[in-house]
């Protein structure tokens, strides 16, 4: 049998839009981190480096994020086609726009 | 490149290993190991790429079990290229600043680092959404072909962006060792 409207679990439907929003505000974080060079000092205190700060908050807000959306059902009412999309938007956005910046910047 | 080279020998963690008649640094081991595993972790995406899209009952421990791999390379990729950035890179980022090819550090080097969070990101997600049963559900079946497309594509970006990096390098020595000699 194979659904084709089918949802996603809860699980898989919360990280995925967990996933898209953690990597928007990762390229918005490269982004202010490289602009503002106060938040380049602290992030370079808290874990010996930025980048390493920038990995560990990235991770930890996606496992926040995503447990919050799959205990929530937030995610799951969200149809999958658009989650997909979102997801797959946010990977181009966030590719593109690091490139643009760094390059123009 | 004089000043260059007491740059490098200032560097205090490049051990050298002797492995039978090969001179190996740490830092090359490092080095290797953090693109070894990118690679891997990259066809284990195209492996679970494969694999979904004749998604059944018989092959869906195949793709959890591939999924699994791709996370474990990317999360080793991260562990071994952020010693290697964070203790070697600084000594290589200064020759290729003052090498012919400055925008190997200042444009691919910034973007591949930053760049690297998103199939780092995405293959934590891979397994959880190859958690789900495939074979009965059109749309977890597509989601786990974007995601696993979605590593292959940025995985090959940052390899590319790898190599132009390491031209830098190479083209800054190079460049080095021909001015040194007029």
């Amino acid at each position: 049998m194979n659904i084709e409207n089918g949802r996603l679990s809860r699980a898989s439907a919360g990280f995925a839009l967990a996933a898209a929003i953690t990597i928007l505000f990762s390229t918005a974080l490269a982004c202010v981190k490289d602009a503002y060079k106060p938040l380049n000092t602290f992030m370079n205190s808290v874990a010996w480096h930025n980048w390493i700060t920038q990995g560990i908050v990235d991770v930890i807000l996606f496992v926040a994020l995503g447990m919050m959306f799959s205990k929530s059902g937030l995610a799951e009412r969200i149809a999958p086609r658009r989650l997909i999309s979102f997801l797959v938007t946010a990977v181009i956005v966030a590719g593109v726009g690091l490139f643009v910046w760094y390059a123009w910047f | 490149m004089l000043e260059l080279r007491s740059h490098l020998h200032q560097t205090p963690v490049r051990k050298t290993l002797w492995w039978g008649l090969m001179n190996i640094t740490s830092s090359d081991v490092i080095l290797l190991a953090h693109s070894t595993f990118g690679v891997l972790g990259t066809m284990a995406a195209i492996w679970v790429f494969v694999e979904a899209l004749n998604a059944s009952e018989t092959n869906a421990g195949r793709i959890r079990g591939a999924a699994w791999i791709a996370a474990v390379c990317m999360i080793a990729t991260w562990i071994f290229g952020g010693y290697w950035y964070v203790h070697f890179y600084p000594a290589d980022r200064a020759m290729i600043l003052k090498g012919p090819w400055p925008f190997a550090h200042t444009l691919f080097m910034e973007t591949k680092e930053h760049l690297f969070f998103i199939p780092l990101i995405l293959s934590f997600y891979l397994p959880i959404a190859a958690g789900d049963k495939l074979s009965e559900n059109a749309n977890t079946r597509k989601m786990v072909m974007c995601v696993a497309m979605l590593i292959v594509l940025s995985g090959l970006a940052i390899e590319g962006a790898g190599a132009i990096i390491n031209h830098g390098a190479k083209v800054a020595l190079l460049h080095g060792i021909a001015g040194s000699g007029r």
